[in-house]
Parts: C-alpha cells; structure tokens; sequence
C-alpha cells in the first residue's frame, strides 16, 4: 500500500512539476467544461423540462460527471492505456514490480488536464447544486459509486486487449461510456436505455446518481452501490484474467 | 520511405503534398479496424445528441425554433459528420511535433510544410468521411426518415467539404501558437469548444440568444459545421456556400502567414 502511495505522489509531483503549465489545463478543463453548462442553459431556455429534467438536475448530472470523470481520467490516467499497454507489450515494466500490477499501473500517471474536471465537479455542486448536508452526502456517495463503475468499466474494456489484441474496443467503449454518461438517460429511447443500465452502464454513472440527489432511493442507492461493486470487480477479474494470457512484448516500457 | 521526383518548383509544390495525401489515405485504408471504430464513435455520438434534440423537439409540440424532429435528426447527423471527420487532437499533434523539432525537419523538403501536411490531413480525411457520412445518412434515413429537401441535401455535400477543409485550415492557422507558447497543448479544448457552440455543432445557432447567434454568424466557426448542417436539415440557402468559401480562402491565407512566421521564428530545442 505504501509504494502505491508513493507512485501515485511521484506521479502527481511529476503533474505538478512545472507549475504555470499545470494551472493552464486546469484552467482550459475549467473552461471546457463551463461550455457544456451554456450549452445546457441554452437547451433548457428552449424547454423548460425534457421527460422530467430541468436544468437544475442536469448541473447535477454534469458536477457527478465531471468530478468521478476527473478522479477516474485525472488521478488514475493510465485506465485509458491498458489497451494500449497490453497490445504494444508494454506491460513489462510492471510485472516485475512486487507490487499489485493494476494498482500499479492505475496509480502510476496523472493527467494534468483532467485534473481540472476534480476542481470543477464539486465547485459545480456547491455553487449550483443546492447542497445541504442529505444532499452532498448523497452527492458524495453517487461520486464514489460512479467513480469505481468508470474505472472498472474502463479496465474491462481495456482487458479485451488481452483477447483481441488491439486497442480499438477499449477506445470506444471509454468514448461511448463518457458519452452516454454525458446526457440523461431518459433522453434516450426505451432500447438504447436498457443498453444503458445493462451493457454500457452508463446510466448508474450519472443519471441514477443524480436522482437520488433529488429523490434519495433506498432501493435505487442499494442497486447502485451493488452496480459499482460488480462492475469494480469484474475489472479487476478480467485484467487478472486477461494476465494469465499477456505474452511479453520483450519491450522496456513506461507503464 | 518515399522521395520526391526531381522537378521544377511548381511541379514539387503541387506534387508532393498530393503525394502526401495519397500516402495518407493509403494509410488509412490499409487500416480498416480504425475507419469502424471512427464510425462507430460517429454514431454514438450522433445517436446520443439526436435523441437529446428529439426529446426536446417532442416536449415543444414537434418543432424547436423552426426545425422539425427530422430536420433536427438530419443536423445533428450533418454536423457531427462535417467536425467528426477529422483527427479530434490535431491542433495538440501539430503542436507536439513544432515543440519536438519534428516539424523543423519537415521543412527541409522542397515544398511548403504547411501544404504537404494539409495534404495528408487532406488525404486521411477521404476515407474518413467516406465511412462516417455513409453511417450518418443511414442514422438519418433510419431516425428521422426521408431528408425534408433534396435540394438542399444535394448543397450539403459540396458545403461539407468546404467545412472540412476550412476546419483543418483553421486547426493548423490555431496550432501555430506552438511555434511562440512551448506548451500549448490544451488550447484543442478551446477550439472545439468554439466549433461545438458558436460553430453549430451541438445546436442550431437558432437555439442561441439573438445577438449571440448574430455573432456566431460572423465567425467562421458557422462554415465549419453550422452551414453543411443547416442545408442538410432542408434549409435551400445556397448563399451559404458563398460564405463558406470566403472563410476557406481568409483562413488559408492566414494560415500560410502565420506558418511563414513560426517557421522564421521557429527554435529547435532538440529532438
């Protein structure tokens, strides 16, 4: 546990190290992601309310997305590289560490722009979201059940590597999940939501904690929990898995 | 690794970006896996943001400041197609390869570098579109059904490809901040965003406040997206290619200066 905590402080002084660039991405993230909250604003001075959204619970949705987006993407950016790792042979590096090889490897790179979406998710919520105590501690708790779905998701597509080889099914299965995770669900047709809670579960990434903001739901809060306990353990089953298959690229890497 | 053929000025200058962009969409095609996954994120996409703009049409009694549920399905479609097309990080690649020194080798060659890399860009871009506008009018045609004007779907495609090229013009006139700021990384954010809202991309500029839209009219982020979109969503407005063209030749010259002045400016600091 300890060399974890050092590799991911040795990767977040390396963010950090030079200090003007770090605080300009963080700040280009910032604005990007003000551009989506126009864009909501604009879309909801069109309609006040679409199949039960207002504005107000899609800057929730958003302050969900972005903050577990950001630890996911920012805090743990090498997720989006196991395809890439595994497919090139670049999982060398770590496997002869006496460490745990995807702890490692999730801990081990920061990426300074998504930084930006871990500043700006809760100021959203704190600033737009109505937060009093039930509702940030439900926040909170969506917060770390969407968190631990992205990344177990992310690392259950990128495992597919280890079947196929090739990097282009974790590549849209991150673009598809942020994606989807982007809008809520109900926008969506009676089967691309079932896709959604079922396949891509991007539904329990955003949406479902953004309900129980508004609407805390025993029911719906054991149902998410259990999403993000499943999810977060198959990622890790199928990395193990998936290593048992990884043949060496016989490369020095950077993982 | 290719050379180029001995040749007077004006045949390098012409032959070697189109060399460039044979090359490229060689590349391209000999990778089909990466033309399917372009196109499948193209329809993620486009799926996702057609059905936010259907729900929405459907709560306002069918239409949304004068598009219908189709019009809506056949713009979004358009849109995403016309910004979707290229490289989504070519601004960041283009600064990374002038911080590297990359491109200052690039320069050696006897033809402008700004030429032969539009032109691979240019040529990357055919296969491309090819795949995602055949899954972009198959999304419309099995979401939104029949286009609501032929004539003015027939001007979308010609306006596409003004937007194409306008967009990677004006990608390459934004990355050559590169040659002045060392880490200009991010700015790609920036850019889309501009492309996103004041280009039309994730709505029609009908949607924005009035004097915002009438702004975003005269910027050329609208040729980029706006335009191909708002004739492929039936709107026969043909003087809208006229703009388009205006932006393609303004941004390009621009373009050519800028790139002029990194290159004098250009510091190598190793690669």
């Amino acid at each position: 546990m300890r060399a974890l905590r050092l590799t991911w402080s040795s990767a977040w002084q390396e963010a950090r190290a030079n200090r003007s660039s770090f605080w300009f991405q963080v700040a280009i993230m910032v604005v990007n992601d003000l551009v989506w909250i126009v864009f909501w604003a604009l879309f909801f001075n069109r309609v006040d309310q679409v199949r039960g959204w207002d504005l107000d619970q899609v800057i929730v949705l958003f302050a969900v997305l972005t903050t577990s987006a950001g630890l996911v993407l920012g805090l743990m950016s090498n997720v989006r590289r196991i395809g890439e790792l595994v497919s090139s042979g670049g999982l060398d590096a770590v496997l002869v560490l006496p460490v745990p090889p995807l702890s490692h490897i999730l801990s081990r790179r920061v990426e300074t722009v998504h930084v930006g979406d871990v500043f700006f998710g809760p100021l959203l919520f704190a600033l737009a979201g109505h937060p009093n105590p039930t509702r940030t501690a439900v926040f909170v708790f969506g917060v770390v059940c969407a968190t631990l779905i992205l990344c177990g998701f992310l690392v259950v597509m990128g495992s597919t590597a280890f079947l196929l080889g090739r990097n282009e099914a974790a590549d849209l299965g991150f673009h598809a999940v942020l994606l989807f995770s982007s809008y809520p669900v109900d926008l969506y047709g009676a089967m691309t939501r079932v896709f959604l809670y079922a396949v891509i579960p991007a539904a329990f990434v955003t949406s479902v904690p953004a309900r129980l903001v508004e609407h805390f739901s025993p029911g719906w809060a054991a149902a998410t929990a259990a999403v993000a306990v499943v999810v977060a353990g198959l990622g890790l089953a199928a990395f193990t898995a998936g290593l048992r298959r990884y043949t060496s690229g016989a490369a020095w890497s950077s993982a | 690794m290719s050379t180029a053929r001995p040749g007077g000025r004006i045949g390098s200058a012409l032959g070697i970006p189109l060399r460039a962009a044979r090359l490229a969409m060689d590349g391209v095609r000999a990778e089909p896996a990466g033309l399917v996954v372009a196109a499948g994120f193209y329809l993620v996409v486009a799926l996702a943001l057609s059905g936010v703009w259907r729900s929405a049409a459907e709560a306002s009694g069918g239409s949304i400041v004068g598009y219908s549920t189709t019009a809506l399905v056949w713009y979004i479609a358009t849109s995403e197609a016309a910004v979707m097309s290229l490289p989504f990080r070519l601004i960041d690649d283009i600064g990374v390869d002038i911080g590297s020194g990359r491109f200052a080798s690039e320069m050696l060659r006897p033809a402008s570098a700004l030429a032969v890399r539009v032109g691979g860009e240019l040529g990357r871009l055919v296969p491309r579109l090819a795949a995602i506008g055949a899954t972009g009018v198959a999304l419309g045609l099995l979401t939104g059904g029949r286009p609501p004007d032929a004539a003015a779907l027939a001007l979308a495609l010609p306006a596409l490809l003004l937007a194409l090229a306008t967009n990677l013009l004006a990608q390459h006139a934004f990355a050559a901040i590169a040659f002045w700021v060392l880490d200009a990384r991010s700015t790609w954010f920036l850019y889309q965003k501009l492309v996103f809202v004041l280009g039309g991309m994730l709505l029609p500029l009908e949607v924005l406040p009035d004097p915002v839209a009438a702004v975003a009219r005269l910027l050329p982020f609208s040729a980029m997206a706006y335009v191909p979109a708002r004739l492929a969503s039936g709107h026969f407005e043909p003087e809208l290619l006229l703009v388009q063209a205006f932006w393609l030749v303004a941004i390009g010259f621009v373009a050519h200066l800028v790139f002029r002045a990194g290159e004098r400016h250009l510091v190598v600091e190793g690669s």
